[in-house]
């Protein structure tokens, strides 16, 4: 059985596996119930998916290592975190001395 | 992790709306500081920093929702109603102008010679450039519509093809006004003729800018699948917002352009 989200009445209801509400991208590799083996059907996945990273991106993101989203990717979002934090300090910093200063009246 | 029974996405605590505040006070200060000493450096500052909440604020946004699969229905729904009172407000936004336009030149003041447009401006003939760019953004919205239906559709080569093709005729009309702007013969500061002229088709030129990044941002993501054929609302956003900058353009085109002149 599969569920939807119905847009009119707001509630779950059933529904055909192809209306039904999956997250995004998720449908090629993990399908909830394997679909019955058609032997003359099978192929290889379709030339158009080809350099898809979606899937890898998902598995690394879902992995539940405790870090907050704009962490998660280790390094990289590291650094740039600490340069904007520390522009966003130092700015702050920065901005007050220069508005102290313009506060101060030019003595003639 | 505790089990969640419910739809609703329960964001990470995130540092982007702290720095994106003192983004705008850096901005703000920076502003008043570099038209009073002409030292630019607060505002460059403020700059950068904004620049980099925007850039990893909606970087999180896309991780949550392509990769974390975060964006339910229920919270695709929230952001409908976000981006309809978002575009509503820019609506209001531009009424403003049309306001002081409509209230300059309605009852033009005898300091204009009591008509419009004011006496010694010569104004820009509606039925050269600003016709092209009408007909430009109007080919723009039909390739956007192109490029929905092929995202709906799974056509991924057309879908790309189409948004190329709407963000270079975004371009094309923001090169034509960069040149009307260059050989206008009146400025921003020719009396309330340049100031309401310039204010609003300037104000409009910036959001096509920001549509035609906003579409840009969509063409990679349409290049690196993050876009299914029934999930695929950042796309959406986009070809509404893109709608709303065409339809302003509409009313600027008849009310300053042709009526106006």
């Amino acid at each position: 059985m599969y569920y939807k989200l119905s847009g009119f009445t707001q509630r779950l209801t059933g529904c055909s596996p192809a209306t039904a509400y999956n997250p995004q991208g998720m449908k090629q590799g993990l399908p909830a119930e394997s679909p019955t083996m058609v032997l003359s059907e099978a192929r290889a996945p379709a030339d158009h998916m080809e350099g898809n990273r979606v899937p890898d991106l998902q598995r690394i993101f879902q992995k539940p290592d405790g870090r907050p989203v704009h962490l998660k990717r280790g390094y990289p979002d590291r650094l740039l975190y600490r340069t904007t934090m520390a522009l966003t300090v130092g700015g702050v910093a920065y901005c007050l001395v220069a508005l102290y200063i313009q506060s101060q009246p030019k003595r003639q | 992790m505790a089990h969640q029974a419910h739809a609703y996405h329960m964001v990470d605590p995130s540092p982007w709306p702290l720095t994106g505040a003192i983004a705008a006070l850096l901005l703000t200060s920076g502003l008043a500081i570099w038209m009073h000493t002409h030292s630019a450096i607060l505002l460059t500052l403020g700059l950068i920093l904004l620049l980099l909440t925007m850039y990893q604020w909606w970087r999180d946004i896309i991780r949550e929702s392509t990769f974390l699969g975060h964006h339910t229905p229920p919270v695709q729904k929230g952001l409908r109603y976000g981006m309809i009172l978002f575009i509503t407000s820019e609506v209001f936004f531009f009424l403003g102008f049309f306001w002081a336009f409509y209230h300059s030149s309605l009852a033009p003041t005898p300091e204009l010679g009591g008509c419009w447009p004011p006496t010694g401006i010569t104004t820009l003939d509606p039925f050269e450039v600003p016709l092209l760019n009408t007909a430009v953004l109007l080919a723009s919205g039909v390739t956007v519509t192109w490029a929905h239906h092929s995202i709906m559709e799974g056509h991924r080569k057309q879908a790309i093809q189409s948004l190329v093709l709407t963000i270079l005729l975004g371009f094309y009309f923001t090169a034509l006004q960069a040149m009307e702007y260059y050989e206008a013969p009146f400025t921003i500061a020719d009396g309330v003729y340049g100031s309401t002229f310039f204010v609003a088709t300037g104000f409009h030129g910036l959001h096509v800018i920001i549509g035609s990044t906003f579409l840009a941002v969509c063409l990679l993501r349409q290049i690196n699948f993050h876009f299914t054929s029934n999930h695929h609302f950042g796309f959406e956003a986009a070809a509404w917002y893109w709608h709303f900058v065409d339809v302003v353009w509409l009313f600027l085109y008849i009310s300053i352009y042709w009526w106006g002149s």
